[in-house]
C-alpha cells in the first residue's frame, strides 16, 4: 500500500488520511465508535481529537523504535504502546476537561482496540520514519474526526433537532436517528455519499 | 528461533515495559491530586446548590449503597433543620449512577443531581439533564417510580434509557430517601427533637 516516503509529500499524507483512506468512510474500520459516539456533535468532536492525540503518538512511538522492535513480538508491543497512550489521554481528560470526560470517558479506553490505529501502526509507522509517520497519523486521525463530526452532525440535528446541545429545528424530531439502529442508517447513508463524492470530484481518471 | 533472538525479545519487552510503566507512573503521579480535587469541588458546590437555602450543611455519618461508601448530611438554617442531603447509587445499564438527593424535613425530594454516571451517552446520560432531574421536586416515597408514559404525578422515563432512568429513580433515590427516613426517624431522633 504506502509507497516509499520519498515519493509523498506530507500534504499528500493527510489528504490520504481524510479521503483515500478515510477511516470510517472508504475503509470501513472502527465503525463501532463511530455509531456509539455520534449521537451529540459534542462527543463526536472530542472523540476525534482523542483519536488524534493517540494516533500521532502511536506512530511516532512506533516508527521511532521500529529498527529495535524484535518483528516477532511487535503486536504485543504495539498493543502496549497503545493502551500506554491511551491511558495518558485518559487520566489526562479526566484531570483537565472532567465535564467532557463524563460524558465520552467510557469510549475513551476502547480507543485501545481501534482497528484503525493499530493497523497504521503496523502497516505506516513501523516502515516510515518518524516526519512521515506524525504527519500519516494527523491524516488518519483528521479523517477520523471528520467522519465522527458529519455523522455526529446529522444524527444530533435530525434525531435531537439540537446541535451541540443548543435546541435548532422547533419540530419533533426523528428520534431513531439518535438510538443504535439510527446509527447504522447514518453511517451507511453518509459512507454512500461520501464515496459518490469521492468518485465524483476526487479520482482523477483511475478508481479502484 | 535463535538464542540470540530469544535474548533480543526478552530485551525489547523487559526495556518497553519498563518504561511505558514509568510513563504512566508519572501520569498518574500528577493527574490524581488533581481529579481528586475536581471530585472534591463538584461534591461540594452539588451540596449547596441542592439547599440554597442552608446557612450550614454539616455531615451526620456515612452508610453503604450498593456495596459503595455513601454520606449523609444535615442543612440548617439558624437552628432550625431545614432538609437532609442523602448520597446514594444507582445500579444503572453501564455503571453506578452516583447521585445526591436533597429532602425537606418531611422527606419529600427537593432536588437531585447527578454526581458520576457512564451511561451510553446521548441516551442513558439525559439522566443529567435538568428536564429529568427537575421531575422529581416535592415526590414522596409513594411517588418515586417510573412510567413510560406522559406523567407528572410519577417519573417519566427518558426516551430509549428507561433502565437508567429507573436506576436513578427507583434504585439510587428511593433508597436513598426510605434510609435516611428509617435512620432520622429511628436512630437518630435528636435531630428532629423540634418537629
Amino acid at each position: 500500500m504506502s509507497a516509499t516516503t520519498e515519493e509523498i509529500s506530507y500534504w499528500e499524507l493527510i489528504k490520504n488520511g481524510i479521503l483515500k483512506e478515510n477511516t470510517i468512510f472508504k475503509l470501513a474500520l472502527s465503525l463501532c465508535p463511530a455509531i456509539a459516539v455520534t449521537n451529540n456533535l459534542k462527543n463526536g468532536v472530542f472523540m476525534g481529537v482523542a483519536v488524534i492525540f493517540v494516533q500521532v503518538m502511536v506512530n511516532l512511538t512506533i516508527s521511532a523504535m521500529r529498527k529495535f522492535i524484535h518483528p516477532r513480538i511487535r503486536l504485543p508491543i504495539f498493543m502496549l504502546v497503545i493502551s500506554g497512550w491511551v491511558t495518558v489521554v485518559n487520566l489526562g481528560m479526566d484531570a483537565l476537561v472532567p465535564d467532557v470526560y463524563r460524558s465520552v470517558g467510557l469510549y475513551i479506553q476502547l480507543i485501545v482496540a481501534f482497528a484503525s490505529i493499530l493497523a497504521r501502526a503496523e502497516m505506516f509507522a513501523s516502515k516510515n520514519t518518524i516526519m512521515p509517520s506524525m504527519f500519516d497519523g494527523i491524516g488518519m486521525g483528521l479523517g477520523f474526526l471528520v467522519a465522527l463530526v458529519t455523522i455526529s452532525f446529522f444524527r444530533e440535528l435530525i434525531g435531537k433537532g439540537m446541535l451541540w446541545g443548543v435546541p435548532i429545528i422547533n419540530a419533533k424530531p426523528l428520534l431513531i436517528l439518535v438510538l443504535p439502529a439510527g446509527g447504522f442508517f447514518a453511517v451507511g447513508i453518509l459512507m454512500a455519499a461520501f464515496n459518490w463524492m469521492y468518485a465524483k470530484y476526487f479520482t482523477k481518471g483511475h478508481s479502484h | 528461533m535463535t538464542g540470540k533472538d530469544i535474548i533480543k525479545i526478552t530485551l525489547n519487552l523487559v526495556v518497553i515495559y519498563v518504561i511505558g510503566g514509568l510513563i504512566l507512573a508519572v501520569v498518574h503521579a500528577t493527574t490524581s491530586p488533581v481529579r481528586y480535587k475536581n471530585n472534591v469541588i463538584a461534591e461540594q458546590k452539588a451540596l449547596k446548590l441542592l439547599i440554597p437555602d442552608a446557612d450550614k450543611i454539616d455531615k451526620l455519618g456515612d452508610w453503604e449503597s450498593h456495596e459503595r461508601h455513601a454520606q449523609y448530611w444535615i442543612a440548617k438554617k439558624g437552628n432550625d433543620t431545614i432538609g437532609y442531603i442523602v448520597q446514594s447509587f444507582g445500579k444503572g445499564y453501564s455503571s453506578y449512577i452516583k447521585t445526591l438527593i436533597a429532602v425537606d424535613k418531611d422527606f419529600k425530594v427537593q432536588k437531585i443531581e447527578i454526581l458520576d454516571e457512564k451511561e451510553t451517552p446521548g441516551l442513558g446520560d439525559e439522566v443529567e439533564t435538568p428536564s429529568f432531574k427537575s421531575q422529581f421536586k416535592g415526590k414522596d416515597l409513594d411517588h418515586l417510580k417510573v412510567l413510560k408514559t406522559d406523567t407528572t404525578e410519577y417519573i417519566q422515563a427518558i426516551t430509549g434509557a428507561t433502565i437508567s432512568s429507573r436506576a436513578v429513580t427507583e434504585d439510587a433515590v428511593r433508597n436513598g430517601v426510605q434510609f435516611l427516613k428509617d435512620t432520622i426517624q429511628g436512630g437518630g431522633a435528636a435531630h428532629v427533637g423540634h418537629n
